[in-house]
Order: C-alpha cells, then sequence, then structure tokens
C-alpha cells in the first residue's frame, strides 16, 4: 500500500485528492450556501469558532505528520544509505549526460541486486529520469555540469526494460534524449 | 493628460477597455496602473494564443521548434508581463488609494517601461530562434550558441530583455511600494480608503516588496554581471563566479521561488481587503485581524528557505539535511495556508455574502490557489519529488498559481474598475466569466496533475508517447475555456457604461474602491 503511495506517482495524486476534495466540498458549500441561499448572518458563540479553528489545525498538522513521517523511507538518501548497509554487493554505475545522449558503464542489471546510479552532466542541465516498464517513473535526477555526481541506489524488481528520459528542458532535441536498461531475470 | 493616460487613449481596441473617464482629480493614481493594467491584457491575449498552440503543434504532428517557441513565449509572457504586471497596476492602484499618495513621476514610468519593453526584446529573441524556456536553465543559453541551437545575438537580445524585467520585479516595483508606504505626503483627495500596516490588507503588500527586493538582489547582480560581460563591456573572467551553473540555478530559485511566495503573500493579502467589502450584513470586517496577520506571517517565514525542494533530486550535490529542511519549510506554508482558510470560510459564514463577479472571481481564484497549494506540497515531499520532479505535475503547479494569483487580482480589477475607468461593468457578463475561468482552471489544473503522475515530462515536444496525448485533448479543451472566459471578460471591459449612463453598477458606487 505505502508502496504504491509513494512510488507510482499516482499516490501522490491520491494525496492531492485526499486534501483537495474535502476542501473543495466545505468551501464551495459555504460560499454558496452563505451567497445563495442564507445570506444572513450565522450566530455562532465565539467558544465554538475556537473549537472548530483548534480542530481544523489539528487535523491539518496531524495529516501533514503522518504524510511525511511515512514517507521517510521512501526516502532515496533513506533506501540508498539502508542498500550500502545491507552488506550486499552493490553494482557501481557511471552515468555521463550531454545533449542529447547517455553514456553509461553498463545497461543490464540482474533483478533484485542493487545499482547505485553515479550521473553527472558534462554540458547543460539535464536530468536522468528512469521509467518502470508500465510507464511510471520510479526515481529521477537533476543533473548540474560542474557539482559532481549525483547519485542513488536502486533495486529493480522486476525484468523488463526500462526507459531513461532527461526530464529537464536542454534544447530542441531534449525530447530525442533517451536511452534503455534492461532487467534480466534474478539468477539465483 | 498625463503621459499614462494619453498612451492609453491612443491604443488600438485594449485602450477603449482601461481608458479614464473618472474623476480627473484621481488621474494621479489611476494613470499608470491603467497603463499596466491595460498592457497586462494584451499580453495575456498573446500568452493564450501561444498557450493553445502547444497541444496544436503535438496533434498536427508540427515542427518540435514550434513547440519550444511556444513553451518559451507563453511561460514568458503569463509570469511577467502579464500576471506579475496586473498584480502591479492593481496593487499599485490600492496602495496608492490606502495612502492616499500620487503615482506619478519617472519611477512609475520606468516601472511600466522596462517591463514591456524587456519582454518585447525577449520576445524578439524568441522569435529569433532563443528558446531556453521561461525558466532559465544556465548554461543552456550558452550551450545552444555553442551547438548551433540559435545566435549569440539573440543570446544578448534576450539577456538584456530579461534584465529589464528583473529590474521592474526586483527594485522599481518594491522600491515604488516602499515610496508608497513610508515616503511622501498624503493628499487628503486621493484617500479612498485609508488603511495602515497593521491592517491584513496592506501589510502583506509590505512583506512582497522587502521579499522581491531582498530576495532577488543576488540574481539582480548575477545576471548584472553576465550582462555586462555579454556587451564586452568587462571581461568574462572576470564573472566566473556568476555563470558557474549551480550559483546561476540557486541565485535564480532563491528569486523565483520567492517571487512567487511574495506574489502569493500579495493576493492573499488583497483577499483579505476585498473580502470584507462585500459580506452581506455590511459589518466590512474579517473574522480575525489576528488569524490573518499571523497567516502572513507563517507564509512569509516558512516561504524564504522552502526553495530547496528545487534541488532534492541532485542528492548528495544538495545534502539531505537542507532537503529535510525544504520539505519541513514547504509544508510550514500550508498552515499559514490553513489558517488563511479558516479565516475567509469563518468571515463567510458569520456575515454572509454578497454575490457579485469581482468577490466571487476572487474566491474562485482563491479555491484554486489553495487547490494548487496542495500540489505544491505533496511534489515538496522529499519521497514524491523523485518521482514528479520535471514531470507535468511540475508544470501544472506552476500554470495553476499564476491563474489562481490572475483570477483572484482580476476579481480585484473588477472591484477596482469603476473608480479606475469611471465605467461600470455588466453583472451577467462578469458572472460567466468567473464561472468559466473557475472550469478552465480547475479542468487544466486536473489534466496537468494527472500527466504528471503518468509519468509525462513537461517542456518535451513528444506527446505521443505512452498515451500521454489524452491529457493533451484534455489540456486544449479547458484552455479553450479558459480562453473563452477571457474572451468574455474583455467583451465585458470595452462595452463597459460610462457612470450613470442607466446601467445597475457593479459595485453600486463608483467610490470608494476599498
Amino acid at each position: 500500500m505505502l508502496d504504491f503511495v509513494y512510488q507510482s506517482g499516482w499516490g501522490a495524486f491520491g494525496v492531492l485528492l485526499l486534501f483537495q476534495i474535502p476542501f473543495l466540498v466545505v468551501f464551495l458549500t459555504i460560499v454558496f450556501r452563505k451567497a445563495y441561499v442564507n445570506t444572513a448572518p450565522s450566530a455562532i458563540s465565539d467558544s465554538s469558532v475556537a473549537r472548530w479553528r483548534s480542530s481544523w489545525l489539528a487535523l491539518a498538522i496531524a495529516l501533514f505528520l503522518i504524510i511525511n513521517l511515512a514517507s521517510i523511507k521512501f526516502f532515496p538518501a533513506v533506501y540508498s544509505a539502508r542498500a550500502a548497509a545491507s552488506g550486499v554487493a552493490v553494482t557501481d554505475v557511471t552515468v555521463d549526460a550531454q545533449s542529447w545522449y547517455y553514456d553509461m558503464s553498463a545497461q543490464e542489471f540482474e533483478a533484485g541486486k542493487p545499482v547505485r546510479f553515479n550521473a553527472q552532466s558534462l554540458d547543460t542541465v539535464h536530468g536522468f529520469a528512469v521509467y518502470h516498464p508500465d510507464g511510471h517513473i520510479l526515481f529521477t535526477m537533476m543533473l548540474i555540469p560542474g557539482v559532481g555526481r549525483s547519485s542513488l541506489i536502486y533495486t529493480f524488481d522486476e525484468p523488463g526494460t526500462y526507459k531513461v528520459r532527461c526530464l529537464e528542458y536542454c534544447g530542441m532535441s531534449h525530447h530525442e534524449m533517451s536511452d534503455e536498461i534492461i532487467v534480466t531475470a534474478s539468477a539465483s | 493628460m498625463s503621459m499614462a493616460s494619453t498612451m492609453v487613449a491612443s491604443v488600438p481596441v485594449f485602450g477603449r477597455m482601461f481608458k479614464l473617464e473618472g474623476e480627473p482629480e484621481l488621474h494621479d493614481i489611476n494613470a499608470w496602473p491603467a497603463a499596466m493594467i491595460m498592457a497586462s491584457f494584451i499580453w495575456f491575449s498573446v500568452a493564450v494564443l501561444l498557450g493553445i498552440s502547444m497541444p496544436l503543434t503535438q496533434m498536427l504532428g508540427l515542427d518540435a521548434s514550434l513547440f519550444y517557441t511556444a513553451v518559451t513565449a507563453h511561460g514568458a509572457a503569463m509570469a511577467f508581463p502579464y500576471v506579475f504586471q496586473l498584480m502591479m497596476g492593481v496593487g499599485l492602484h490600492r496602495a496608492a488609494g490606502c495612502l492616499g499618495k500620487p503615482l506619478t513621476g519617472w519611477l512609475p514610468a520606468a516601472a511600466f517601461w522596462c517591463m514591456n519593453i524587456g519582454g518585447i526584446l525577449f520576445t524578439i529573441a524568441i522569435l529569433m530562434g532563443l528558446k531556453i524556456s521561461y525558466a532559465v536553465m544556465y548554461p543552456l543559453p550558452i550551450v545552444g550558441v555553442e551547438t548551433g541551437q540559435w545566435s549569440m545575438t539573440s543570446v544578448v537580445i534576450g539577456f538584456t530583455g530579461i534584465a529589464g524585467i528583473l529590474l521592474t520585479v526586483i527594485l522599481l516595483y518594491p522600491v515604488l511600494t516602499i515610496k508608497l508606504m513610508f515616503f511622501g505626503k498624503e493628499r487628503e483627495e486621493l484617500v479612498l480608503s485609508r488603511r495602515t500596516l497593521g491592517d491584513p490588507g496592506m501589510l502583506g503588500m509590505a512583506m512582497a516588496a522587502f521579499v522581491l527586493l531582498i530576495m532577488g538582489m543576488p540574481l539582480l547582480i548575477v545576471a548584472s554581471a553576465v550582462l555586462l560581460a555579454l556587451y564586452h563591456i568587462i571581461p568574462f573572467a572576470w564573472v566566473g563566479w556568476a555563470t558557474d551553473p549551480l550559483v546561476f540555478q540557486f541565485v535564480f530559485y532563491i528569486f523565483a521561488h520567492n517571487l512567487m511566495e511574495a506574489m502569493a503573500i500579495m493576493v492573499i493579502s488583497a483577499v483579505y481587503a476585498t473580502l470584507p467589502l462585500y459580506l452581506a450584513d455590511g459589518t466590512r470586517k474579517l473574522y480575525s485581524t489576528k488569524a490573518a496577520n499571523l497567516a502572513l506571517w507563517i507564509l512569509l517565514l516558512t516561504s524564504v528557505t522552502s526553495f530547496f525542494h528545487h534541488f532534492y533530486t541532485m542528492f548528495p550535490a544538495l545534502p539531505s539535511a537542507l532537503s529535510y529542511h525544504g520539505n519541513i519549510m514547504s509544508w510550514g506554508t500550508a498552515i499559514g495556508a490553513a489558517i488563511t482558510i479558516f479565516t475567509v470560510a469563518m468571515t463567510i459564514i458569520k456575515h454572509g455574502l454578497r454575490p457579485e463577479a469581482g468577490i466571487m472571481a476572487v474566491l474562485m481564484g482563491f479555491t484554486l490557489y489553495i487547490l494548487d497549494g496542495a500540489s505544491a506540497i505533496v511534489t515538496s515531499n522529499v519521497a514524491f519529488s523523485f518521482q514528479l520532479h520535471g514531470t507535468m505535475w511540475q508544470a501544472g503547479h506552476t500554470m495553476a498559481v499564476l491563474i489562481a494569483m490572475s483570477m483572484m487580482w482580476m476579481g480585484v480589477l473588477l472591484h477596482h474598475y469603476p473608480v479606475l475607468t469611471g465605467r461600470v461593468l455588466d453583472p451577467m457578463r462578469g458572472k460567466w466569466f468567473v464561472i468559466l475561468f473557475t472550469v478552465g482552471a480547475i479542468g487544466v489544473s486536473y489534466a496537468f496533475l494527472a500527466a504528471g503522475a503518468a509519468g509525462m515530462p513537461r517542456r518535451f515536444a513528444s506527446w505521443n508517447q505512452e498515451g500521454w496525448m489524452i491529457y493533451g485533448y484534455l489540456i486544449l479543451f479547458f484552455g479553450l475555456c479558459l480562453a473563452l472566459s477571457m474572451v468574455i471578460f474583455l467583451i465585458d471591459v470595452s462595452k463597459a457604461r460610462r457612470i450613470g449612463e442607466g446601467v445597475v453598477a457593479s459595485p453600486p458606487k463608483a467610490a470608494p474602491a476599498e
């Protein structure tokens, strides 16, 4: 469940709707009713208002905390550190991005084995986004030239052909800057 | 007549919409705002056509360069000569009317000309081939020259245009606002509704001016250094510090992020000022001035350093601690937004609402602004950012915040229009403008966000992959709703009747504006 929420793209859309739909329903109802149905002042005691305000803020803060705390294990810095500390051998790959292609030291990996992507740009700002075969983004990296390599460790779970795309606008052939990664079934 | 009012009167079509026919003694606060507002709608008309052309180039399979031309020109026109200039015009009119000080002299003129000449120069550069997107991804402009994508001349012209725009946004507008607030003598006949800095309707204006001035100054210094080198006034070797890509990206986003936050603080301030004027019981008070001011302070303090969320995916070049800081501060802005929502909703519940076009536009713009705020905080979470950064989600966020602010400012403009021009608008056309704008804005926002969730890249001239074109059709449909709403708005202002010419005024009388 949490994997879907934090790693599918559509999970983010679901969290978005969790915030937006209650706001839309409640706020637009208030505006519509007080503008068109009953515009008379409402007699609400100050103590009621104070209770509502406290409950509203408590709900907002609780939601914010839950969503952010639950996301921590999905931070790339966290899962990269966990993979590095696990004792499993990590395959190091260097990625050099340049207008409009990638030069990768390896492009074929085994499912279930962690891969450390060390990526840099050699000219302008580029992206290195890896897409799951079903089309959602697994992770993306922003590569600014001259700042060293961005790095994260990712473990592919499923065999297949994974698309790589640049997500930072980099000129007239930006949309053609792509490549592929092949993930094979685990040998063990 | 002043130079500004003469210029407005002489511009075909758009001049008729904003020419001054009201009380002559108010021309000192009306003329330059009218010129800025008129110019902003000229830019917006162009930006809408460019916006619609983007999905069309994809559907018709046209050359990618057309798409990137439209992306760059549309983004630049929307963010600066349209939304910022509209905000500048309406905001300065509000400030001058609240403080009773004239908007005359070289400063408003310089702000107007630098913005519009800057915008024209940047557009010329884009037509010459410079396609760098409105968010300058330095060193792309130079790499583009080296790889033969565009000429050095287009870069020099483009950077000159950008410098003009930045001069207005970072220096001239804030200085003008600060001058109005803290210097000069009040003229009694110019006071439309006196307000002090303790009033949330003015506090946000002051905050926005200082944020732009302080947070924009590093970019202005870097951009000035680069421009001097481009004109060979100083050698390039002297500006190595300014042309470092990392330095440029950081100063750009410290400015760009805080520009959006400053504009948001300012427009929320305008909402706080306008809402009480449309309460059904005539109380003209917010539910809580203290809560409103507290929300503005929280928004200010949390937003200033939340810009790190633009760089999460650079890990470890951006240390984790700064990522977490950006994450926490970004979600902190939502606490300010939660207090704002409560204040606005409780004010309406307690006092009722007069449903006129101006305040309904303000409230629908506010609704979109809050919806967009939710999309902003979601993508500001570090984990989500690694799936959403660089996708249409972020393009949708940028677009929605600009549209939301534009709608709120247009609502405030509908309120100010009678005192600004001496003419009144048609309530029915106003109602249809609000309905269509709301449907178009919310629809196009969801289309972008869904496209981002599906992994569709932003600024990407190849929508015929992975089934993404469906989002293109939705963007086009709702974009056309937005365009139609603007046509109705522009017809409304062009057919506005002079006060007293037998139409029911909305709002009921021309003055006061506040």
